[in-house]
């Protein structure tokens, strides 16, 4: 895998507060790398100065085999958060307008305008002002004018998070598409999205990264035995859950529970079902669930971000 | 160039779709006639308006031609240079806010470009809406009063022009630096105030200061008034004029290049 970007020792201050602390990581050419995070962890602010739409306060970031003073924008194509537009350009005028100035001729602008409005579904719109798009229109004209010059890396500020369901499906749809073609960096605070389409996951906190690989590697390192449990939700069970969680077996741990259920983490798997199996007999309670398996991701991020 | 273009065609074609390019133009010339005409017919609309006493005579010395085009000079510095400040003021704070300076600035412009693009588009509208103004109130003059030469005209158009282009800068500096619309145009008009106050009520003569410029523009229609200002200094004070421009732009690119979006 050859590293397309690199950061090093970045950070950001503004006045006192450190929003991004001096982080690092690389990007591989063709990876879809998602940075996970959960609100005001300093993603976009990581974003804006890759983009360079903010100064950092030191730290660089490098495009491997970039020319000395060439733009780093001409390699990157940007989705901010709400993307915004002159509401009285059409939405090909726009896409138009993108595109020469990221250099490309007239011909080739309007060309590729055609066949980027075709793609993300708006082709019908085009010729109407952008004042009257909707959101999901400007977000998928958002994406079109971050492709219109064929970047190297594409980069999606939470492209989602503002989108209706089944707009977020396509949206989804679009970038695991994309995702072939290019180089993607997006952010989001979801963890599913980021387990449906990536490879790689940086995961910031407060500021810093706390967790960063490739999406296999992590699911196999952190892979930890998991039963999973629920009841019945009578006064019995539910005593004996409540009594049970205190006094839990040497080996397992609970990691979240809820009023009917619980998620225990176990050391050994073997002992922990048979310990487990013969305490719900024991003291028969109802039992609706039993789920044997391994931990997921989810369980990581959350124990990732809410480590103290 | 060639982007330096394509944002500059971008800024013309706004302009257009928001009309900027009829109003403008159409309140100049208003500004512009409505002087030598109001001048005119002001004996006329003294004597009708009704509350002067019985027997009373109006007799109002006939103004000479360079006074009256002087008088629409200004009248175009003070409404004139209001709706510049207007059309200016959130000319880049706007593009902050909305974000869509962010969408344009992460492409590879340059930061110079953007500033100067939207810089020349409203100039050079201004400049014309001046110019068909100053023209509007040349011809009534000629049409009402009596014919001022076109030497004379020409110098005090390209003098007042400046100060108005000077103004507008000022605007759009102020723009990159306040968030808040109203408060750029007031710090540009309210410097152009003090400039122009200083130039008039300082008893040394300014060589520096662009608030001569109106004073100049309207004395270099007056032929007898020519000998006073030698051409040197007129000279001289244009070019710190151009130089104070250079530098407006300069801090305005700073500031996008700075921070090129709120949010």
């Amino acid at each position: 895998m050859s590293v397309l970007l690199s950061v090093e020792q970045l950070t950001k201050r503004f006045d006192e507060e450190l929003a991004v602390d001096n982080i690092g990581f690389e990007i591989g050419e063709g990876r879809c790398v998602a940075l996970l995070g959960p609100n005001g962890a300093g993603k976009t602010t990581t974003i804006r100065m890759l983009t360079g739409l903010l100064q950092p306060t030191s730290g660089t970031i490098q495009f491997s085999g970039m020319k000395q003073g060439q733009d780093r924008r001409e390699w990157i194509g940007y989705l901010p958060q709400t993307p915004a537009f002159y509401g009285w350009m059409t939405g090909r005028e726009f896409l138009v307008y993108a595109g020469r100035l990221c250099g490309l001729s007239a011909k080739e602008a309007a060309s590729r305008s055609n066949e980027l409005l075709e793609r993300v579904g708006i082709a019908s719109a085009g010729k109407r002002k952008i004042g009257g798009y909707s959101g999901g229109m400007k977000q998928r004209l958002g994406l079109a004018q971050a492709l219109i010059h064929r970047p190297r890396l594409l980069v999606l500020d939470e492209p989602v998070s503002a989108l209706d369901p089944i707009g977020r499906r396509e949206v989804m749809a679009m970038i695991g598409e994309l995702k072939n073609e290019t180089t993607v960096l997006f952010s989001t605070h979801v963890l599913h999205d980021a387990e449906e389409l990536c490879d790689d996951i940086l995961i910031m906190r407060r500021g810093q990264l706390s967790l960063a690989g490739s999406l296999a590697t992590l699911r196999e390192e952190n892979r930890e035995p998991v039963l999973s449990l629920e009841i019945e939700e009578d006064d019995h069970s539910r005593q004996w859950l409540a009594g049970w969680i205190n006094k839990l077996p040497n080996g397992i741990l609970a990691t979240s529970e809820t009023r009917g259920s619980v998620r225990l983490i176990a050391q050994d798997l073997e002992t922990a079902r048979r310990a487990v199996l013969k305490e719900l007999t024991k003291s028969e309670v109802s039992l609706s669930k039993l789920e044997i398996g391994h931990s997921t991701l989810e369980d990581l991020f959350l124990k990732v971000v809410t480590a103290p | 160039m060639t982007k330096w273009l394509i944002l500059f065609r971008k800024e013309w074609l706004e302009m257009i779709r928001s009309y900027k390019i009829v109003w403008l133009p159409i309140s100049f010339i208003v500004l512009g006639a409505s002087q030598p005409i109001a001048t005119y017919f002001m004996p006329d609309i003294l004597s009708s308006a009704g509350n002067m006493p019985e027997g009373a005579i109006i007799s109002l010395p006939t103004p000479k031609p360079f006074e009256v085009l002087a008088s629409s000079l200004q009248q175009f510095g003070v409404i004139g240079l209001l709706l510049i400040a207007l059309s200016n003021m959130s000319a880049l704070s706007l593009e902050r806010s909305s974000g869509t300076a962010a969408m344009i600035l992460v492409k590879p412009v340059s930061f110079v470009s953007f500033v100067t693009a939207k810089w020349a588009a409203i100039l050079s509208l201004s400049m014309v809406s001046f110019l068909f103004g100053y023209s509007a109130a040349w011809y009534y003059t000629i049409a009402l009063f009596d014919s001022v030469r076109w030497l004379e005209v020409l110098l005090s158009a390209m003098l007042f022009a400046l100060w108005l282009g000077f103004v507008g800068t000022l605007a759009l500096m102020f723009s990159s630096l306040i968030r808040s619309a109203a408060a750029a145009a007031f710090s540009a008009l309210a410097t152009a105030a003090l400039l122009s106050i200083v130039s008039s009520t300082l008893p040394f003569k300014q060589v520096w200061n662009p608030g001569r410029l109106p004073t100049l523009a309207a004395g270099s229609l007056d032929t007898a008034q020519h000998i006073n200002n030698s051409s040197l200094s007129v000279w001289l004070t244009a070019i710190v004029t151009a130089v104070a421009i250079a530098i407006a732009l300069v801090i305005a690119t700073g500031s996008m290049r700075s921070r090129p979006s709120d949010v």
